[in-house]
């Protein structure tokens, strides 16, 4: 006993110094950074505000002083005050000069930041709050349900009806990956039109060779990419609207066509598993409970808007009245209607052999919140990229012309993306709850497969997630490189850094994660040291990605600001987008090369599900928590980019509140709200998934009361 | 390793496939096709070997083994970037990553963990797993440089420009606006700003140029493209939207500010870094300075440098100064004289003598009645005379960026004609 004792203390003492190590690091080893200090780290994560309280008091204190010193002289005349009163607000006109939208007349509120003050917050951060927590939301309700009907899918029995619904699923997918495969054409080899070939030639080839997949006429996997290919190609050179079609633009549309023609076979043929069934069933549960809380946070930021900042809000519905009127509430309607028969009929279209239309009914789920997406995009890329001239914004231009603004589309394909790896990785975050959660060991050997098959997923469409990255800020720059430079070289530069450590920091947890899952695969240790030779790639990757030009906030230095801390100029190449293309594509490759030796590992050897190293789940909720915090920083950005404009160049941000908050103010908000999203989170998933469990097992548990009924 | 023969055919496949992709990214083709080869083959060798089971470690163990050789690649990062010349941050950042390598790597290693023993473990590990990234990110973002919102609001609370009236006020307002305007991106000027997408707009003097040439510059860039800067890539770099953004006073505020970039040491320089050149060796600057030279440039209609100086090198009149001879000295009339000869004139002393004049001779201060642009493009030719530039074996040096400093004492010793400069 004894014994025992002392090794059970010794991890505990061992804990205690780990933890006194971490908080003497965070206070003591960070000054050792020049300019920094204690004082100066503790400032750093308060932020601006104390400052600006600072001067505020300083103000204050000024103009009572002031007041003071002119009491005497009170009796000057209210009439003489009121026009010294107007000629200073004429003089400070410029202030108050909201832009273009100039036919809003600034109110007292507007000028002072809406009248009423957010308690603790501030108006700005309260929407801010409120939005990043609505979109998460959101994109869980529109991520997870890709997911899940990819997961029905593969889990469901290939009766005829299954099979006349995958024709549709494998369309549907068949526009989502030729998008994706087409942007990245586009991008890379700089094909044009690279999205529309990409997407006609997967579409048309996933429908065609589904066809005939129906009839069991192109069983054969090679026949089949053969004929997708070519009826892609087809359809494509048919369809995309060019003067001249290149032979990269063929060979693109070739490629997609095969692509789709390959899915189709392979998930038309596919061995059903129950394993995907269950999976696809439990995540719907939750997507219930995210549903409600989209709309409750929806409403909050809506809410706090029309408080906050009504000038702005009024104006920007005034935008868009269709969309307002009948665009939202249609599509938010159809979608809760749909998703609610879709989580309440699987068991019902189950029993009564009806799954097709069950799939069809997630397709059209999928369909539905897509199209509330793009919806939603029209006045988020409105504000960023209105559509110029500004002065025909009211006057020639249509409502339409002002949801397809310049970065409309890539910001639908930057989300659609974004959503499949946030769906990937959330479930990767579930499985591990329910890991932990469960004792029974078939649980977790279930569990422990959920795990992989939300890594899965979420490397999946992070793999092309920086693509679709770029393609947005492309449109930016070509818009108002002004708004580019903004985020690239100016203010928001060391949050681009942030974003790109992040971005090391999701490579390398994942491949992390696969190392530790491959460790309970028998004979996968052969690929160890090559997968070592990747870990250093990723390192040395991650260091160029994170390189900057410079290291000062701004792009040319403020006063407070070193300005020797810039690289020389025959070292800068390190800092430009070629170097960071060639980190990202090591990244990806390094990345995909050992997904390549994980899949082979599970080919090839026997899996000792549930017997993951306990650090896995873990693993897996690191990256789902380092996912969200990136995304709601890649928001971020993106709102903060459009400097002091709610509409750029359009509608002026005349608030105390105008200026862009520090990285260090920023990190801890950020860092605030996907804390509260993960906390509601964890409710969510103990309700929607494991408190039924639990209830179960009781009921199950108990000594049978009566003889059951027979069905 | 009797699979050599296959790793080496997929190698040379990848080093190929290395070379298309470099020469199509223009992206030096040798070296990628090098790299990715050297890599394939590594790989290859690794997947080939026989691999027992990978012990693992605990963490001291770990540590044990791992420190001495991270210490010692950080060692050679710091002094191997100082080296290179990187600056200490730098020099930080990758001793960091070395040191983050490390720890990934004693991740990989590390012994599996112990099963928790109960919900308390669970509970303990998953605030542990929110707490971590939540303590880096805060740390991180913390600790990343930061500015300071009240500089932005100052400059967003600033009173627009409405007005222009010519003097330091305007070029003080032009300079806000080409800051403003985040000109300084893709423009250093001088030693100041940190990118060669653009010309560095003090070392080409952009000042030398007429205010209407500049204006349409920033209104129609695509209009005359800076020599070096031809590539379709830097063709579509400036925006085209100055003209609509900025109004009439902030353009010529603007031009104002532009118009103070001048070097009264050097000559212009051209191109884009790392290839650049001076005007002494532009084929076609050397050709607009003969137009000047021999008094056919319209806009310098009154100058001929030819009269005294000789169409073709000779001398037309006694005392003149003869460029063909690399070996004449420096006029000794004038109280700055130097001791040097032509081949090793400064390019101060060549612009200052023009500029300036020589006393008590006909060469007149050419400066304060022609543009400056011409009389540097007539200094390039004139020293074709004794330096053909077809007979050139080496261009000259590009000077190098002058200082901060340096531009303060222009001023002070006032090198400019210009009173605003």
């Amino acid at each position: 006993m004894p014994s025992s004792n002392v090794s059970e203390q010794k991890p505990f003492s061992f804990k205690l110094v780990l933890l006194a190590l971490f908080a003497y690091s965070l206070v003591h080893l960070s000054p050792a950074l020049p300019g920094a200090s204690t004082s100066s780290f503790i400032q750093n994560l308060m932020g601006p505000q104390s400052v600006l309280a600072q001067d505020d008091e300083d103000e204050e204190d000024e103009e009572e002083g002031g007041d003071e010193e002119g009491g005497g002289e009170e009796t000057g005349g209210e009439a003489a005050e009121g026009d010294e009163a107007a000629a200073e607000e004429d003089e400070n006109a410029y202030l108050y000069d909201i832009g273009p939208a100039k036919d809003i007349k600034p109110t007292k509120e507007l000028k002072d930041g809406g009248g009423y003050t957010f308690p603790g917050l501030g108006n700005r951060k309260a929407t801010w709050g409120a939005a990043q927590l609505h979109i998460l939301f959101a994109s869980f309700i529109l991520g997870c349900p890709m997911f899940v009907v990819i997961m029905e899918v593969m889990g469901a029995r290939r009766t005829q009806g299954v099979r006349k619904a995958i024709i549709l699923a494998n369309v549907f997918m068949g526009v989502l990956t030729g998008v994706i495969i087409g942007i990245i054409g586009e991008i890379i080899v700089n094909i044009h039109h690279g999205v529309l070939y990409g997407m006609w030639a997967c579409a048309f080839a996933a429908l065609i060779v589904s066809f005939l997949n129906y009839f069991h006429l192109c069983m054969n996997t090679k026949i089949s990419c053969i004929v997708g290919g070519v009826v892609g190609a087809f359809f494509a050179y048919l369809l995309v609207p060019t003067d001249h079609t290149t032979v990269q633009a063929i060979a693109l549309a070739v490629l997609n066509g095969a692509v789709g023609g390959f899915l189709s076979t392979a998930i038309m043929f596919a061995e059903a598993d129950y394993k995907f069934e269950r999976l696809a069933h439990e995540i719907t549960k939750v997507i219930g409970f995210c549903y409600s809380f989209t709309a409750l946070t929806g409403g909050l930021f809506l809410f706090i808007m029309m408080v906050a900042y009504k000038d702005f809000i009024s104006y920007l519905v005034t935008a868009y009245p269709i969309l307002f009127m009948i665009g939202y509430p249609t599509l938010f309607i159809l979608e809760t209607i749909v998703l609610y028969i879709y989580v309440y009929s699987w068991d019902p279209l189950n029993k009564t052999n009806k799954k097709g239309r069950h799939i069809v009914l997630g397709v059209i789920l999928n369909i539905l919140g897509l199209s509330l997406l793009c919806a939603l995009d029209g006045p988020a890329t409105f504000m960023q990229t209105p559509p110029k001239p500004y002065d025909a914004l009211f006057t020639t231009m249509t409502e339409w012309d002002r949801i397809a603004t310049m970065t409309w589309m890539p910001l639908n394909y930057h989300r659609l993306v974004g959503n499949g790896t946030f769906g990937g990785f959330m479930v990767g975050v579930i499985s591990a709850y329910m890991y932990l959660w469960s004792k029974d060991p078939k649980e977790k050997e279930y569990y422990d497969w959920v795990g992989y098959m939300g890594n899965f997923i979420g490397v999946l469409f992070m793999i092309p997630l920086p693509a679709m990255g770029y393609i947005f800020v492309r449109e930016i720059y070509q818009y108002d490189a002004t708004i580019g430079m903004y985020i690239m070289s100016d203010r928001e530069s060391m949050f681009m850094l942030v974003q790109g450590l992040l971005i090391g920091t999701m490579f390398t947890a994942s491949n992390i994660y696969m190392w530790v899952s491959m460790k309970r695969i028998e004979n996968a240790h052969r690929f160890f040291p090559a997968m070592k030779l990747g870990f250093i790639l990723i390192v040395i990757a991650a260091t160029i990605w994170f390189t900057p030009r410079r290291f000062f906030a701004t792009m040319m230095p403020e006063p407070g600001m070193n300005p020797d801390m810039v690289l020389p100029d025959n070292l800068a190449f390190l800092a430009l987008m070629i170097s960071k293309n060639t980190a990202a594509f090591a990244l990806v490759t390094v990345t995909l090369i050992n997904y390549i030796f994980y899949t082979i590992s599970t080919r090839t050897g026997k899996i000792g599900w549930g017997k993951i190293n306990p650090l896995g789940p873990y693993i897996l909720i690191f990256m789902g928590f380092t996912d969200i915090w990136l995304m709601s920083w890649m928001g971020t950005i993106r709102e903060l980019s459009r400097m002091n404009w709610h509409i750029y160049k359009v509608f002026k941000d005349v608030t105390p509140e105008k200026y862009a908050p520090t990285l260090a103010e920023s990190g801890v908000f950020v860092t605030g709200v996907v804390w509260t999203f993960f906390i509601i989170m964890t409710a969510i998933i103990w309700l929607g998934i494991k408190y039924p469990k639990t209830k179960k097992t009781k009921t199950e548990d108990a000594p049978a009361a009566a003889p059951q009924m027979a069905e | 390793m009797k699979n050599l023969p296959k790793i080496l055919i997929i190698c040379a496949a990848v080093g190929a496939f290395g070379y298309g992709v470099g020469k199509f990214f223009s992206m030096s083709p040798p070296i990628m096709a090098g790299a990715m080869a050297g890599l394939t083959l590594i790989y290859g060798i690794l997947l080939t070997k026989q691999h027992r089971l990978p012990k693992e470690k605990s963490f001291l163990k770990n540590i044990m083994t791992k420190v001495p050789l991270v210490a010692t690649i950080a060692v050679i990062l710091w002094f191997g970037a100082g080296h290179f010349g990187f600056p200490y941050w730098w020099q930080i950042e990758f001793v960091s990553f070395s040191v983050i390598g490390m720890i990934f790597f004693i991740i990989l290693d590390l012994k599996s963990m112990k099963v928790e023993r109960g919900p308390g473990d669970s509970i303990i590990r998953l605030i542990g797993t929110y707490a971590l990234p939540s303590a880096l990110f805060i740390t991180i973002t913390a600790q990343l440089p930061q500015f300071n919102p009240e500089h932005e609001l100052a400059k967003l609370n600033k009173k627009p420009v409405t007005t222009f009236v010519a003097g330091p006020e305007a070029i003080a307002a032009g300079r806000e606006i080409f800051e403003s305007n985040k000109c300084f991106n893709c423009h250093k000027v001088f030693w100041e700003g940190n990118s060669d997408r653009g010309p560095n707009l003090g070392t080409k003097q952009i000042g030398l140029y007429s205010a209407d040439y500049i204006k349409e510059q920033i209104v129609d860039p695509r209009k005359k493209q800076s020599p070096g800067f031809e590539d379709p890539k830097s063709v579509k770099a400036m925006p085209t939207y100055y003209g609509e953004d900025l109004n009439e006073a902030e353009l010529l505020s603007l031009v104002s500010y532009l118009k103070t970039m001048r070097d009264p040491t050097h000559i212009p320089v051209e191109g884009k870094f790392p290839d650049q050149w001076t005007w002494w060796d532009d084929k076609q600057i050397v050709e607009e300075g003969k137009l000047v030279f021999e008094g056919k440039e319209p806009e310098t209609e009154g100058l001929n440098c030819a009269v005294c100086h000789g169409a073709d090198g000779i001398p037309m009149m006694t005392g003149a100064f003869d460029f063909r001879n690399p070996n004449n000295p420096d006029t000794k009339k004038m109280p700055d004289h130097m001791d040097v000869t032509l081949k090793d004139f400064p390019d101060a002393l060549y612009y200052k003598r023009v500029t300036r004049g020589v006393d008590e001779t006909p060469m007149a201060p050419w400066g304060t009645i022609f543009p400056h642009l011409y009389l540097w493009k007539a200094e390039a030719y004139s020293r074709t005379f004794h330096d053909p530039l077809d007979k050139r074996t080496a261009k000259k040096p590009v000077p190098p960026i002058p200082t901060k400093e340096e531009i303060e004492g222009w001023k002070k010793d006032g090198l400019f004609l210009d009173p605003l400069l």
